[in-house]
């Protein structure tokens, strides 16, 4: 019997076309792509072991509700995961193949070192549904900052994210500022509620730029303020200037500006060039401060922000958090040569 | 080669208002309209069309494989199918002026969407569990665990899920089906009507016109009315404190003393109502020609409720019910869907006796079923078998048990006699005496399991008073089962 399906195994292996043998979406890391991959997962380990961070690694199976509950993915990204019921499952509990790194790090401090000011890092995949070719499995750096506040902890992440790509010999770096804090204080003086402004996010999210036309049109009032924040990205403290004169009346903003000038006060520091773009902020509900991402060229090299209580939404302590990620393959191809 | 062209057809009860459209547009296959119970027909006019029915809810996948060329589905199954997987293999070409309907939440009347949302987990019962979750997180629920049942998910609420979401009619007011669970559509979670659908690769590539001309005449659905949309609808988020974290229950736990026994309607009820009869057991609300949802028990202590047989051992795993009378059959794939749950058959009724088993076409020349693999190989060897079934989880254990090599399981809702061989090669299904198997030109080649009715329940013993009766009135229905003959089904 076992000597007649290693034959099938064999003359189907040797008949079939290779990329059938694969599941879609799904790739190998040969040998050659094996020594990049460890050459930039050991540059970031330094980097990030040198500013105190220690590496975790958390279960590649998590419950669904972790994630639904907490609110850290968008609708969009939960039709997207890859949920499914254990063999233990008839409760209809569903689990889920890790789609994000954040929450079970946000997790894993909560049960281990609640109370204190952690430092963590990690290396290992995440797991998203992307139609076609595209690659569902993604290996995942990132660093997350437990117990410290804006605008220091920003700081420290945003220095940190620097240094990263400056050790992988990535150039031409530039970085993108938003906050939200700034948009829902934005949209709220707009007189979107909760929901309407999750709504208008949502369309947001889904390429519909007419939302933001909408609300614009339905409050002339609030026109300039809209426009100024939505509709131009800023380069300079010129802009953060003229940010303040437009959203001086709005509640909040002030202080979500002055966090925003901290973080272009450190990337001018660093030689980094920056701009200031409320859009560019991809998950709305998750994050509460300032979010930034870094890119090289076109081409996004990393991304993150301050998530203060998230840990609450599981059960945990009001602490302040943020963190950053990066595709370690995205990665490996900027730094040819550097890493 | 010109392999014609292959329409997909739905059964139930678009079958009839769409025959009639077909019929004005010169396109009738005969004997659709009858509701004959063949699965093919042949096109009047038309020799290189061939039609096939389906239940309404497997034509997507079928168009999206590229098995048949056109078809007519419902919306809801499009989308139930496109919202999960995102297949763009299937173009809607026309929505057509049938078969509108909406699928709702649906809960106890009073219920509102905010109350819904707070709960940790919000259970719902639904036949669309892809529509169902989309909508759930559009809606932003923090907590929610599908019970994906087979049918009737209006049945679950309140006792035993918090709401349904399930397909009603179109039109205003509580829909019949609600108003007599005591529920009411709380939200909206899709509209749509009858579309006619493409695979893309055929319209691409294949000269469809012959079938195209005749559908696209078919009558459109009107525009939308103002302030109607279709398709799945996207709720206003809800706002909750998320951080208002309460301590997660099992969400399951009963809170009654009473023992809950689940007995089956349709099929599996002529059976149950003579085993219990036999026992010296009557329910009122529930014999041979009725089943109301919550039949009265003359026993002190035991309370009943209707559901359906396929949903039994979840409801039991739940520990929504401590016996519930369904088959073996739906034991099996539960088990195999589920190794580690605690549910157990606790006695044999011995009857609605019959085979399950794998069947092949009548011209496979093979006595067994690696024969069959070797013989569908025989020019491939890499080619992928095709189980299809409406036992998922046990065809899936059959095909791994077997050593099928490289298979796919394809989920069918029925009609499955048609699937062989155009569409699969093995059909995993049941066959009481055999005939209509032959009458298919079908064949049993490999015996899964015999399957007749019977008692399950947790493995673990109710306490107290709740087990004595639990072991009374299994002691009564086994005491009163036929004797096993060990003859089995012809």
């Amino acid at each position: 019997m076992t000597s007649e399906r290693t034959d099938t195994a064999l003359r189907h292996a040797l008949t079939a076309p290779a990329a059938e043998l694969r599941s879609p979406g799904m790739h190998d890391l040969g040998p050659d792509e094996m020594r990049r991959f460890r050459a930039v997962e050991s540059r970031f380990l330094e980097v990030t072991g040198r500013a105190g961070y220690d590496e975790i690694r958390t279960p590649t199976v998590e419950p669904l509700h972790l994630f639904t509950g907490a609110g850290t993915l968008s609708p969009q990204m939960l039709d997207r995961v890859y949920s499914f019921l254990d063999w233990d499952g008839w409760s209809g509990e569903r689990v889920v193949l890790r789609p994000d790194s954040t929450l079970p790090a946000v997790r894993w401090h909560e049960e281990q070192v609640s109370g204190q000011t952690s430092r963590l890092c990690y290396v290992q995949p995440v797991y998203r549904f992307v139609p076609g070719g595209g690659q569902r499995e993604q290996w995942q750096c990132g660093a997350e900052l437990f117990g410290l506040d804006a605008p220091e902890g920003d700081a420290e992440l945003l220095r940190l994210a620097l240094d990263l790509l400056a050790a992988l010999g990535v150039e031409g770096v530039r970085v993108d500022l938003s906050h939200t804090g700034l948009v829902r204080a934005a949209l709220g003086a707009a007189g979107l509620d909760a929901a309407a402004q999750l709504a208008t996010l949502d369309r947001l999210l889904d390429g519909d730029d007419g939302a933001i036309q909408e609300v614009i049109w339905a409050r002339p009032e609030q026109a300039g303020a809209l426009r100024v924040l939505f509709e131009i990205d800023g380069h300079d403290a010129g802009y953060l200037a003229n940010l303040r004169a437009a959203l001086d009346p709005v509640p909040g903003a002030a202080a979500a500006i002055a966090e925003l000038d901290a973080a272009a006060g450190v990337l001018g520091a660093a030689g980094a060039e920056f701009r200031v773009s409320a859009a560019s902020v991809r998950n709305f509900e998750y994050y509460t401060g300032l979010t930034f991402r870094a890119l090289a060229g076109d081409v996004e090299c990393l991304r993150g922000g301050r998530y203060d209580g998230l840990a609450e939404t599981i059960g945990g302590s009001a602490v302040p958090a943020s963190g950053f990620g990066a595709d370690i393959e995205v990665l490996m191809a900027l730094a040819e040569g550097g890493a | 080669m010109d392999d014609g062209i292959r329409v997909a057809l739905p059964r139930g009860d678009l079958r009839a208002p769409l025959a009639e459209r077909l019929a004005a547009v010169g396109f009738a296959p005969a004997g659709y309209g009858e509701g004959s119970r063949a699965y093919r027909f042949s096109v009047e006019g038309r020799p290189r069309v061939a039609v096939r029915v389906f239940s309404d809810e497997d034509i997507p996948i079928q168009i999206a494989l590229g098995n048949y060329d056109l078809g007519i589905t419902s919306r809801s199954s499009i989308d139930e199918l496109v919202t999960r997987y995102g297949h763009d293999s299937i173009v809607a070409l026309r929505a057509l002026d049938v078969g509108e309907a909406r699928v709702v939440l649906a809960a106890p009347a009073g219920t509102t969407l905010d109350e819904l949302g707070a709960r940790r987990p919000l259970r719902v019962a639904t036949t669309y569990p892809h529509i169902t979750a989309q909508y759930l997180n559009w809606l932003r629920v923090p907590d929610y665990r599908l019970i994906e049942v087979w049918g009737q998910p209006q049945a679950w609420p309140p006792e035993d899920a918090d709401a349904a979401v399930l397909d009603v009619p179109a039109g205003d007011g509580t829909p019949e089906v609600l108003d007599r669970e005591g529920l009411e559509a709380i939200a909206e979670v899709h509209r749509g009507s009858a579309w006619l659908v493409a695979n893309r690769r055929a319209l691409g590539e294949q000269d469809l016109r012959e079938v195209l001309d005749a559908l696209l005449e078919l009558p459109a659905r009107p525009p939308a009315a103002e302030g109607v949309q279709y398709g799945p609808l996207r709720p206003t988020p809800l706002v909750l404190d998320r951080r208002s974290v309460e301590a997660r229950v099992n969400g399951f736990e009963r809170q009654d003393g009473a023992l809950r026994l689940a007995v089956p309607d349709g099929h599996a009820q002529r059976h149950t109502v003579e085993a219990l009869a036999t026992a010296g057991i009557a329910f009122e609300g529930y014999d041979e020609q009725q089943a109301v949802r919550r039949p009265r028990s003359a026993i002190e202590g035991v309370t009943v409720k209707v559901i359906r047989p396929q949903d039994m051992p979840q409801a039991v795993a739940l520990g929504r019910f401590d016996v519930a009378l369904t088959g073996r059959d739906w034991l099996a794939t539960h088990l195999a869907a589920f190794p580690g749950s605690p549910v157990v058959e606790l006695c044999d009724l011995h009857r609605s006796r019959y085979r399950m088993g794998a069947v092949v076409s009548e011209d496979v020349p093979a006595e067994n079923i690696a024969e069959a693999v070797a013989y569908w190989r025989r020019d491939d060897p890499g080619r992928s078998i095709r189980v299809a079934s409406e036992y998922v989880e046990l065809a899936d254990h059959y095909a791994r048990e077997r050593h099928l090599g490289r298979y796919r399981v394809i989920p069918i809702g029925g009609a499955s006699e048609g699937f062989v061989p155009d569409d699969a090669e093995i059909l995993i299904e049941g066959s009481e005496t055999g005939t209509t198997l032959r009458a298919n030109r079908l064949r049993m080649i490999d015996v899964i399991m015999e399957s007749t009715n019977c008692a399950i329940g947790s493995t673990v013993r109710p306490p107290g008073a709740r087990g004595d009766l639990r072991d009374r009135l299994v002691e009564r229905l086994a005491a009163a089962a036929p004797p096993d003959d060990g003859g089995g089904p012809a």
